[in-house]
């Protein structure tokens, strides 16, 4: 196991110098940089002021010149400076990272606590009208994008209560339960869509197993129904939807763009699409390497849970 | 129609006036904070001096004094409503080529170093690029305003000279723009990107870099009394619809200037029938450029042609909801102090009978060879925003009326002013802000020979002579008329047709008092005047 997580490291390395070097070269390549966007915000353009400005972020230094420099600056645990913000990217990303991650767990909750009992119900109550209402409330969950669902949810309640979560982001410490209160919309909101797919795959994973001989086998040794769905059939058909919310996990947190903006919530999704915006290089470089850590990661750790549901991928058959 | 429009004019002015009497019977309150609506976070910090953009300027705004500024109480932005800030008296010497300012004695900076002079001087030499500037900005986008400036002497610790290359009376109204703050002499002005000392009656306390910038009281404040509240908070909300059921929800207090179309006003007023909802110019300007350095618009009839074929009425009306009113190069009366009347504004391209423009529109596209057989095909390039491209739709389907065809290219923000200012482009659809109603301020930015804001990059040796003589009169009739003047012949020669200007409907809760928009979005938000009576 530790030759195989040791490995799979080895791998995620190479992967983010590949992946370095792609994000790299394609913010280079999309046109304009941040000279052209700190003059817009004046609404003209001076070439000598602009070279002036070239010079003094560095973006006048030959390409390659600049990548190795960022290379040095994170094995030297340095990220840089924010083009517009002047400040230590680590600085402006730091508290960034929580309310991201927060976000994507308790997402990850609700999707997970909704989507796998209802799609086990789905399959058990396979063709019943329950089942038909239950790939209903799927379907429409994969249909509606979350930030849809998320305007929908604001311009809702402030029709009907007047009343919409805090647009100020509200820390733990601060006030837990407005900070629940906070989170818990746009939680439900991502969560409802990424329940349909975990649900749909649970059924569709599940109804495969239970037409598996050694189903048919246990009941016919007298097992009870909950027991053969909840022992034999789903710790049997639970791979793959680990694997969905592997994927689901590593895609929320870079996904949550349009729910943060929406919901007014400071995460690194909503402000990567700003320096995006901004062309500021030093911090989409890093929250994009920072996201495909956390790819790299959670597919290290579904890896590692195949091994610790699956014997056979634990024992190497 | 226009009877009416006389009559809901006379209404409101009575409303405003009835408004303006209750206000002045209340009594201000002391204490309490406000959270106050920011379209998005600031784009250079508090570096006012460094962009042109109301982002920057009105969150800015409670940190900084100018020397002058529009009376904070009232709505007009006219030369009676200037009011002394950090200059307690002003005086024009030397038949107006001298403006001397005498200085307040008690302002203190926010790290608490006394303001002088030497302020005043940095600032301005700064902003001219005196070649004896102490420091220099990044980008200096209205360098243009101080080119009559010749020097700035500071005669002893509260006097300062503005000493003139000619008359010039528009000066001492650019000096009262919010785009105008005085930075102080011993901090960068690097630093004004990342936080602000001011001598302003808030003082900044927390930035959070694209959630919200918090202010203070400033407690050694000049004017004794003020400001009235202990707290102000720009709460920066990216979407547009939720920042508008924030405010109609009551978690913020005041919107942000020029962010409430009519028909946004209709629906907040509808679901909270007590905000108070105010109409006001934004002056922001929907406006045409066209590239006069390249066929087929080096042409002056195909230029005019595209300025009949558009009805600014039914743009008007279909972009706008109503929201916005028809006007020349300087914003219309009653809004604006220079703008033509309109009997001369009916007597410019695009606003007589439609049938009548398209018809004039294709005769002079015919005179200059174009022809449904031989029609025109251009690229209507536009900021790939929605108030941008919803102009520019309309637009285009206008010129099609016409024969022109054109398609929409949208340029994403990062490209259109390198795009605009090196002419990269056929024709474009242009929205263009006025940080004061004062031609100076216009003339020399958008329709001077080589300003980098002359899009069109129109060049009228006619024009020119015109610009400097009605900056130099000093009657201001006289200057009232060449204005006009002036107006008529960019308008004539198509050098940037100007559709309308946009009205903005600032909302408040009721609450919030002595907050006056003004019509314009750039000069007001000082806050000092504000309570809260609740």
């Amino acid at each position: 196991m530790k030759t195989y997580i040791a490995q799979r490291l080895g791998i995620g390395l190479l992967t983010l110098l590949g992946m370095s070097i792609v994000i790299f070269g394609m913010l280079r390549l999309a046109p304009g940089d941040i000279v052209d966007i700190l003059f817009s915000t004046g609404g003209y353009v001076n070439p000598v002021e602009r070279v002036a400005i070239e010079k003094e972020l560095g973006l006048d230094r030959p390409v390659w010149v600049q990548y190795l420099e960022w290379m040095r600056q994170i094995l030297t645990g340095d990220l840089g400076k924010s083009y517009r913000y002047d400040l230590p990217a680590w600085e402006i990303i730091r508290p960034l990272i929580p309310v991201t991650l927060e976000l994507a767990i308790l997402s990850l909750i609700v999707s997970v606590a909704l989507g796998v009992p209802l799609g086990v119900i789905s399959a058990v109550r396979q063709d019943t009208p329950l089942d038909y209402a239950l790939r209903v409330f799927s379907l429409a969950g994969l249909s509606m994008p979350s930030f849809w669902l998320g305007m929908v949810i604001i311009l809702g309640l402030v029709a009907w209560i007047g009343w919409i979560p805090p647009v100020t982001y509200v820390s733990p410490s601060e006030n837990f339960w407005l900070h629940a209160v906070q989170f818990a919309l746009p939680s439900l909101a991502v969560g409802y869509r990424s329940s349909a797919l975990i649900m749909r795959i649970t059924r569709s994973s599940l109804l495969e197993v239970m037409r598996e001989d050694y189903i048919r086998t246990a009941r016919a040794k007298g097992q009870s129904g909950s027991v053969v769905i909840w022992r034999h059939a789903l710790q049997n058909a639970i791979l793959p939807v680990v694997t969905v919310i592997g994927i689901e996990f590593a895609f929320l947190i870079g996904g949550l763009v349009v729910t943060e903006t929406v919901f007014n919530l400071p995460g690194l999704a909503r402000f990567l699409v700003e320096a995006i915006l901004w062309r500021d290089y030093p911090i989409v470089q890093n929250l994009v390497m920072f996201i495909a850590i956390v790819v790299i990661v959670s597919n290290l750790v579904v890896d590692m849970l195949y091994g610790f549901l699956d014997p056979r991928v634990r024992y190497g058959h | 129609m226009r009877r009416s429009r006389i009559v809901a004019a006379a209404l409101s002015a009575l409303a405003v006036l009835a408004a303006a009497s209750l206000a002045s019977a209340e009594t201000p309150k002391s204490g309490g904070h406000l959270n106050l609506m920011q379209r998005e976070d600031l784009s250079q910090g508090f570096a006012v001096h460094e962009t042109s953009t109301i982002a920057t300027s009105f969150p800015s705004m409670p940190c900084f004094n100018n020397l002058v500024v529009f009376d904070q109480t009232k709505r007009a932005e006219t030369v009676e409503n200037l009011v002394g800030e950090l200059a307690e008296k002003w005086s024009w010497q030397d038949n107006y080529r001298n403006l001397v300012f005498f200085l307040r004695r008690n302002v203190k900076w926010h790290d608490g170093q006394p303001f002088t002079s030497k302020d005043v001087k940095f600032t301005f030499d700064m902003l001219r690029e005196a070649p004896d500037a102490p420091a220099k900005l990044r980008i200096n986008p209205r360098k243009d305003w101080y080119t009559n400036v010749e020097a700035i002497e500071a005669a002893d610790p509260y006097t300062v000279v503005f000493r003139l290359k000619r008359p010039q009376p528009g000066l001492l109204v650019m000096l009262a723009s919010g785009y105008t703050p005085i930075y102080a002499a011993h901090v960068n002005p690097a630093a004004y990107r990342t936080g602000c000392i001011g001598t302003g009656p808030f003082k900044m306390k927390e930035w959070r870099k694209g959630e919200f910038v918090d202010y203070v009281k400033n407690p050694d404040y000049f004017m004794k009394g003020r400001p009235y509240l202990d707290s102000l908070r720009y709460v920066v909300i990216k979407e547009r619809g939720t920042r508008t059921a924030a405010l109609q929800a009551g978690q913020l207090d005041v919107s942000f200037p020029g962010e409430t179309t009519k028909t946004a006003a209709e629906q907040l007023k509808k679901a909270v029938p007590g905000l108070v909802i105010t109409p006001v110019a934004q002056a922001v300007s929907d406006n045409i450029i066209m590239n006069t350095k390249k066929p087929p618009f080096d042409n002056l009839k195909v230029r005019l042609a595209v300025s009949y074929a558009i009805d600014r009425k039914a743009l008007i009306s279909a972009v706008h909801q109503g929201g916005a009113v028809p006007g020349a190069s300087q914003q219309p009366k009653p809004y604006g102090v220079w703008g033509l009347l309109e009997k001369d504004l009916g007597t410019l391209p695009g606003y007589g009978k439609i049938e009548d423009m398209r018809a004039q529109a294709r005769k002079l596209l015919a005179e200059a060879g174009i022809t449904p057989q031989n029609p025109l095909k251009v690229e209507m390039s536009t900021r790939a925003i929605a108030l941008y491209v919803d102009m520019a739709s309309f637009v285009i389907n206008e010129l099609k009326q016409v024969g022109i065809e054109a398609t929409l290219k949208q340029v994403e923000t990062a490209q259109w002013h390198s795009m605009a200012t090196r002419g990269d482009y056929q024709i474009g659809a242009n929205l263009t802000g006025l940080g004061v109603d004062e031609p100076d301020a216009n003339y020399y930015e958008n329709y001077a020979c080589g300003s980098p804001r002359n899009y069109s990059q129109y060049c009228s040796e006619e024009v020119m002579k015109m610009i400097e003589q009605q900056s130099q009169e000093l009657n201001p009739q006289k200057r009232l008329a060449l204005v006009a003047a002036l107006q008529k012949k960019v308008e004539a020669d198509a050098a940037r047709p100007l559709l309308d200007w946009r009205l903005d409907y600032f909302t408040v809760w009721p609450y919030v008092k002595g907050m006056v928009p003004h019509d314009n979005i750039y000069n007001f938000g000082r806050m000092a005047d504000v309570w809260r009576d609740k």
